[in-house]
């Protein structure tokens, strides 16, 4: 399971260079927790109904639901792009609602986001794609430099950091931005639909990556309408339905 | 927090490249703004200059009463001698009376010959202490009650003329350059907003990975103040530029009506502080207008 020479060459390097989040200070075990989470929408639409749930380091979760059910919401709410009408929402031990808007940034730092469109930017090259999340924090030049190889050589992509989006697959450039999305070695990675547009084999190429990186220690939350994944990985499965868990499951499957 | 200044720097430079003429055109209109602005003001200070010149020379002429006693016309000295607002008098007989009337009408021998020294009123030129308009025509209206007294002139009708066009012309000029101002503004607040509309998907992915709101700002506003420099670069040439060329028309050339003008010049030093105030204008306009315009798209 992607365990090339280079690929672990790659992670020994990065965890010599992982970086010591603020937020895990705290080193709760408990790495999410909804407290009786409401979100209404304008007009009445209720994306999410009442939710509880608690997540702990380290663990894999499937988000499942049909469409509209609240599972981007949900993982809209954990990233603050949108509040909560009702309830807490901790992450990391800390209640983000409370975090004042100045440190919401800081809050996403610990946070990667994977999405099923890439949002890759298009005039950058892949290593400029993932080099730019980490100028934009305001990583030093050295940091960047040893990070974003090692990073790329871990999502397989060693070979392609000169290339554009546009020159690779689709599934090379969900890569890319889960390259992005790691490469500051988040405490959570929230993945909305990553295999949404992706054929069942390169699905599993993912799959395989968001796996390693699980394996790290990073939480991975993953909303997915992609039963064969659901079934075939057998972890924890929380199911929404319109806006309701419906089911939290340890060993779940898709239904 | 550490900024990473040259992705700052490059980052402007981007932005100012994506979309020259916008850019172009938002420079322009804050330099054509501020140069007016900064004409207004120089203007502003010619006329205080010029006005402090003219008062310098100021003279109240008391014309008497051609039938006058001599008495009497000493009475009159004697009193105009002993107003505190007086520096000085001199009496001016007929004459000496009509060699000035002969100097000033010496190209149409007509009107020479139609009047003799005889006909000419005796007069005194008083030289006032103060020569603001306000105590000169105090001294007028004082003067011209006194018997033997015909009529009493003095030149702050000119110096009033003068305060006044020049009030105006300062009004009008402040007026416009107000009117571009906001031009200028809202032209920097569109440009920018375009420069942030280009970028939205690098701004979205920015939020996403946690730079900070400052950080996305920041180069947004270094591109308004960079256009505002600019701008106001330009303006401050200007202003030293038409001073340059308005000192030598007028010191080149030497008419009457010139001379006049001259009075207008001001010192190099006006030209540098107004200047500087333009430059303080133009940064302050641009940035307040980038950040405003950038903001809507950065809040979290």
């Amino acid at each position: 399971m992607l365990t090339s020479p280079a690929a672990r060459a790659g992670e020994a390097r990065q965890s010599a260079l992982r970086p010591l989040s603020p937020l895990i200070a705290g080193r709760s075990a408990l790495m999410i927790k909804l407290e009786n989470v409401s979100k209404v929408f304008k007009g009445d639409v209720v994306a999410l109904r009442n939710a509880n749930c608690d997540i702990q380091k380290g663990e894999f979760v499937f988000l499942v639901g049909p469409s509209g059910s609240g599972k981007s919401t949900l993982i809209r709410l954990l990233n603050k792009e949108e509040q909560p009408n009702i309830g807490r929402i901790y992450v990391a031990g800390k209640d983000i609602g409370e975090l004042s808007s100045w440190k919401v940034p800081f809050l996403r730092r610990n946070i990667g986001c994977v999405y099923q469109d890439y949002k890759l930017l298009t005039n950058k090259t892949v290593y400029e794609n993932v080099a730019f999340a980490l100028e934009v924090i305001g990583r030093p030049r050295h940091v960047i430099k040893t990070q974003v190889p090692a990073i790329l050589e871990l999502v397989g992509l060693a070979k392609k950091t000169k290339n554009r989006p546009d020159e690779l697959s689709g599934g090379e450039q969900q890569r890319v931005s889960i390259a992005r999305a790691f490469v500051n070695r988040p405490l959570i990675l929230l993945a909305d639909e990553p295999t949404g547009n992706l054929d069942p084999a390169t699905s599993v190429g993912i799959m395989r990556l968001l796996d390693r990186i699980n394996r790290t220690g990073t939480t991975v939350l993953m909303a997915t309408h992609d039963r064969s994944i659901v079934d075939t990985m057998r972890r924890r499965v929380i199911e929404l339905d319109r806006g309701a868990i419906v089911r939290d499951q340890a060993r779940g499957v898709y239904e | 927090m550490a900024m990473n200044l040259s992705y700052m720097v490059r980052e402007t430079g981007t932005n100012l490249k994506r979309n020259p003429t916008l850019t172009v055109a938002s420079v322009l209109t804050i330099g054509v703004s501020l140069f007016l602005v900064g004409a207004s003001l120089l203007l502003g200070d010619g006329a205080k200059n010029a006005t402090r010149r003219f008062q310098g020379g100021v003279e109240v002429v008391v014309f008497l009463d051609p039938q006058i006693s001599d008495a009497q016309r000493d009475s009159v000295g004697a009193f105009i001698d002993a107003n505190p607002l007086v520096k000085k008098k001199s009496y001016v007989d007929k004459q000496a009376a009509y060699k000035e009337y002969k100097r000033l009408f010496k190209d149409s021998p007509d009107m020479i010959s139609a009047l003799s020294a005889k006909d000419l009123p005796t007069s005194f030129t008083v030289v006032p202490n103060d020569a603001t308009i306000d105590s000169v025509e105090q001294l007028q209206s004082v003067l011209s009650q006194r018997p033997g007294v015909y009529r009493v002139e003095a030149s702050t009708d000119a110096v009033r003329k003068i305060q006044r066009l020049s009030a105006l012309l300062t009004t009008g000029l402040a007026l416009t350059a107000v009117c571009l101002l906001a031009a200028a503004l809202l032209l920097i607040i569109n440009t920018i907003r375009m420069a942030a509309l280009a970028r939205r998907r690098e701004i979205e992915v920015m939020k996403l990975v946690g730079a900070t709101n400052w950080f996305i700002r920041v180069p947004f506003m270094l591109e308004g103040l960079a256009q505002g420099l600019v701008g106001a670069g330009l303006a401050a040439a200007g202003v030293f530029g038409l001073n340059r060329v308005f000192k030598d028309r007028l010191t080149t050339s030497s008419s009457s009506g010139i001379t006049l003008l001259q009075s207008f010049v001001v010192d190099q030093s006006h030209v540098i502080t107004t200047s500087i105030l333009l430059l303080v204008i133009g940064v302050v306009i641009s940035v307040v207008g980038s950040g405003f315009a950038v903001g809507r798209f950065v809040d979290v």
